[in-house]
């Protein structure tokens, strides 16, 4: 195991990574720029350097500056957390250059993962399905190409991203009319007309399984965890296992986990993102090769301590559980994503001075947070405050804890998005466990038509 | 009302719970406000200028195969390189900001500094 890590990192996930240390008696050091002086992992680490200004780009994201932190503090490793560098290959490498460990896959797994079309090649040759759609670009008898895929399809810019440059086709007929807009636009977008095909998956849900993987070959998949309840294509909440999947479903999205994680010779923790669709049908998406914001509704349910097996992982050691590819897990676990942003003003960022913060506590029960009672929210970083998530037997059981948990969550001084969730867990269908990726635009605006977008 | 006046006025109103006075004189006003506030009163006016680290690394007086003399009282001008902050391959430059006296030298070769740490003292002429 290591003596002293680096956490390349801030906020909740920092003092997340710092605990685990702690527990396991390995020293912490903490990076900040010069915005998050006071913030709670500078407190709570063994050591803490300031390694920058505010903005990320010149601390965050300085590969030179959180090499140079973890020389001059003795560190012998580097955990990413989520987000900044840890899906950075580069940074993977340097660390490995300068003699440090990076807790996290080698620079060839985030490479190959983290590339779309190399990880959907590598998904298909694993036998995973993937959403159905054309290899290549898509110039003449686009009408065959599509009615082979079957309607919807969706018009995607082959230097699109991120949402941008995608058309949706239900019929034959609006094909030539639609693709010609499409080739049109995404040469005035991007300076490149070529389009693709793929699949249009009505409503789906995101649905994610959890692995882990250490250097002797050991795999585990976790329980999946549904995320479905997003607004533009941000996670508001997660939970594990998901209310549509049931017994030889787990078993298959695991196993699809397992071929991967071993395709990839992946050593440490990831996520693979899958799309499933109303009828059960599940197409693999995108692998995250870091740990998740949502790792700990994994951990509530099965007992284990996710940041642990990366250290296990990292340090060349076993997993703490080598006898199979499952673990068993208990109950129901919800997360709920707590921002400092005003839900009333379209989901407007919120800053200030945090007056009051008064958590919820009690069974089943868990915060993880940086913030504080005085504490100034830095304007230049992401607004989530907090992650709450609740455990209980039973789902049912478990949105009553987290509507009895909202309800005890005080906060003055800034917006926050409780009220959100406490829309959300009052909900009817999301009592019922019915949700897809168009929950909150239904939720936020019922009279839009259903599956208007 | 003369300074003589105005420092017996305050050292009594040292001796006395009054935190302001007001005194009235035909055109002539002057108010009294004692700063009991221990933050307030004890900060020290100084006129020197801090040279921050531009970066966290190791600091360096001269560049690699370079020699740098500098001592505490030496004359500096603006833009002087003053020592260098090495991270990683780079070396991240220190420069005096103003023309002025080197007057403290606050850290040693080799030594690991922070980002925005003061180094360097300077009296600006």
């Amino acid at each position: 195991m290591f003596k002293k890590v680096l956490i390349a990192n801030r906020g909740e996930i920092a003092v997340r990574v710092i605990r685990t240390l702690r527990e396991l008696g390995v020293n912490s050091v903490a990076v900040y720029s010069e915005a998050d002086r006071s913030s709670l992992h500078v407190r709570l680490a063994d050591e803490a350097v300031c390694i920058g200004p505010a903005m990320a780009r010149e601390s965050y994201l300085s590969i030179p500056a959180i090499i140079s932190a973890a020389k001059v503090t003795g560190a012998d490793a580097i955990h990413p957390g989520y987000g900044f560098l840890s899906e950075n290959a580069d940074f993977s490498a340097a660390c490995h250059d300068n003699g440090i460990t990076f807790i996290g896959p080698s620079p060839k797994s985030i490479q190959q993962l983290g590339h779309k079309a190399e990880a959907r090649k590598m998904a298909t040759k694993a036998g995973i399905p993937v959403t159905p759609g054309t290899k290549d670009i898509v110039s003449k008898d686009a009408a065959a190409q599509a009615a082979k895929i079957g309607f919807p399809i969706m018009i995607k810019a082959v230097a699109g991203g991120g949402g941008k440059g995608i058309r949706i086709v239900r019929e034959a007929s609006q094909l030539a009319n639609e693709m010609n807009m499409a080739q049109s636009e995404s040469k005035a977008a991007f300076g490149n007309g070529d389009v693709y095909f793929e699949k249009y998956i009505e409503l789906p849900r995101h649905i994610e399984v959890q692995f882990a993987r250490d250097s002797h070959g050991h795999v585990i998949a976790f329980p999946e965890r549904d995320c479905s309840i997003q607004r533009r294509h941000q996670k508001l909440v997660e939970e594990s296992p998901s209310p549509a999947v049931n017994k030889k479903l787990r078993d298959s999205l695991e196993a699809a986990a397992v071929k991967l994680a071993e395709a990839a010779n992946y050593v440490g923790v990831g996520t693979v993102e899958f799309l499933l669709t109303q009828t059960g049908e599940f197409y693999f998406m995108e692998v995250n090769t870091r740990l998740q914001v949502e790792h700990p509704v994994t951990e509530f349910i099965t007992g284990f301590d996710l940041v642990r097996e990366q250290l296990l992982a990292a340090s060349g050691e076993k997993l703490s559980y080598t006898a199979g590819h499952t673990v068993p897990y208990r109950g129901h676990a919800i997360e709920h994503r707590v921002n400092a942003e005003d839900f009333t003003r379209n989901f407007a960022p919120s800053v200030g001075r945090i007056e009051e913060w008064i958590v919820p506590g009690g069974p089943g029960v868990r915060v993880d947070t940086h913030v504080y009672a005085g504490y100034n929210l830095p304007v230049y970083y992401d607004s989530m405050l907090a992650k709450l998530i609740v455990w209980d037997q039973t789902r049912e059981m478990a949105v009553a804890r987290s509507r009895r948990a909202l309800e005890d969550f005080k906060v003055k001084g800034v917006h926050t998005t409780i009220n959100a969730h406490q829309l959300i867990v009052e909900n009817e269908a999301f009592k019922a466990g019915h949700t897809d990726t168009g929950f909150m635009g239904r939720l936020l605006a019922p009279a839009e038509p259903v599956a208007a977008k | 009302m003369d300074v003589k006046t105005l420092t017996k006025m305050t050292k009594w109103m040292e001796t006395t719970d009054l935190e302001e006075i007001t005194w009235k004189n035909g055109d002539d006003k002057i108010s009294l406000k004692l700063n009991n506030n221990p933050e307030h009163s004890a900060t020290i006016a100084s006129t020197m200028e801090p040279v921050l680290s531009p970066s966290i690394g190791i600091f360096r007086f001269a560049r690699p195969g370079k020699t740098n003399h500098l001592k505490e009282g030496a004359a500096v001008k603006k833009g002087q390189e003053l020592g260098v902050v090495e991270v990683g391959k780079d070396f991240k430059s220190v420069t005096a900001h103003s023309d002025g006296l080197l007057k403290i030298i606050s850290i040693e070769e080799g030594k690991p500094v922070e980002y925005g740490q003061p180094m360097f003292f300077i009296e600006p002429k």
